[in-house]
């Protein structure tokens, strides 16, 4: 049977023809998975080694989240302090008083004016064109619960136990609403945790807690 | 015509052996899931450090005041079976946690050995560094507060 050759003429080289042609494409494909491999270890997450290190600022944070008292009687101390947090509106989680350690919770809304008011100024302008482009309508999510926890622990100061020293420390998770970006919706739910740095509540707790044992709470 | 059938035979041939194969046995669990391995070996050789602290609530209280000060936040603690877990939040971005396990045990009349398992979002930690410091950090807490 004769074979249909093809009408086109060889006018190249056998040399040029060796370069595949397809091989520009899948030299810019492994250039592109370079630069995807570059940016991916460039958004890298700190090592873990430094959060097993003393920070700079852990001194400081101590010094606010901690309160001397000269009693011997921890477990007094440590009956007051859960005293204190029901008080303060939490519910004691965990306790194990041979360490001296509490851990409460409480869960509050976390809606605030100024979050809802911006949100209603992002979305009048994105409506109105002026925010995102013209036609995407932009529903910032906004704080909606929170949980705040304590965590506390209380032990001696001295081998002899007359002096002791209680340290808490608050923190917070919140969940969010819900929101819009475009026609993408934001669904709710998404947490976002942080320390509560306000020395003013750490002020109050221990306030309460020098009250509550009629002792004065030293800083260290 | 004919490709056409050819294709659609090998499709039913396909979701044949699928079917086949979906109704087969789950392959068995080698027996060795569970046997240690070298490199567990070797991350528990890094996680654990023996100290000459006889009393094991001084040495818990340690590792508690050490996690406190590294900014963890302490979530159990259980003195009979000398365990402390703690987890913080890997600032900045604060949808990353840190988590740690330490075991407290006697070893001996006036030793204990303590074990940290330090995990970053759910996976391992096994750099060396990381357990170094975080010993280092203990030892200074354990011997600050022995005066």
């Amino acid at each position: 049977m004769k074979r249909r050759r093809s009408g086109i003429l060889r006018t190249t080289t056998r040399s040029s023809e060796l370069r595949v042609p397809g091989s520009a494409r899948l030299r810019a494909r492994a250039a592109w998975a370079l630069v995807a491999l570059a940016l991916a270890t460039a958004c890298a997450r700190t090592p873990a080694e430094e959060f097993f290190q003393l920070a700079p600022e852990s001194a400081a944070h101590r010094a606010a989240q901690t309160r001397t008292f000269e009693t011997a009687n921890e477990t007094e101390l440590l009956s007051a302090s859960a005293a204190v947090l029901q008080d303060l509106g939490f519910q004691v989680v965990e306790s194990v008083r041979e360490v001296g350690f509490l851990r409460a919770a409480k869960e509050r809304s976390a809606r605030e004016y100024g979050q809802e008011i911006w949100r209603w100024v992002i979305f009048a302008l994105s409506t109105a064109g002026l925010v995102g482009g013209s036609n995407t309508l932009l529903l910032l999510p906004v704080d909606l619960q929170q949980q705040i926890n304590a965590s506390l622990v209380a032990r001696p100061l001295d081998s002899a136990g007359t002096r002791h020293e209680v340290r808490v420390l608050f923190y917070r998770i919140v969940w969010k609403s819900d929101g819009q970006s475009g026609d993408q919706t934001i669904a709710p739910g998404e947490q976002k945790m942080g320390m509560i740095r306000d020395p003013a509540i750490y002020q109050l707790f221990f306030s309460k807690l020098s009250k509550a044992v009629f002792l004065e709470a030293h800083k260290i | 015509m004919r490709s056409a059938c050819s294709v659609r035979r090998l499709f039913l041939l396909l979701a044949a052996c699928i079917g086949v194969a979906a109704c087969a046995t789950p392959p068995e669990p080698p027996s060795d899931l569970l046997a240690p391995s070298a490199e567990q070996a070797a991350l528990r050789e890094m996680q654990t450090r023996s100290f000459d602290v006889s009393d094991k609530n001084q040495a818990m209280r340690g590792v508690i005041a050490a996690l406190q000060d590294l900014g963890f936040i302490i979530e159990r603690a259980n003195e009979p079976l000398g365990l402390v877990t703690a987890a913080r939040f890997a600032e900045p971005r604060d949808q990353d946690v840190v988590g740690v396990t330490v075991t407290v045990r006697p070893q001996g009349e006036d030793k204990m050995v303590i074990r940290a398992n330090a995990i970053y979002n759910n996976e391992p930690i096994t750099d060396p560094k990381v357990y170094q410091n975080f010993f280092a950090t203990l030892e200074r807490s354990l011997f600050v507060g022995r005066n």
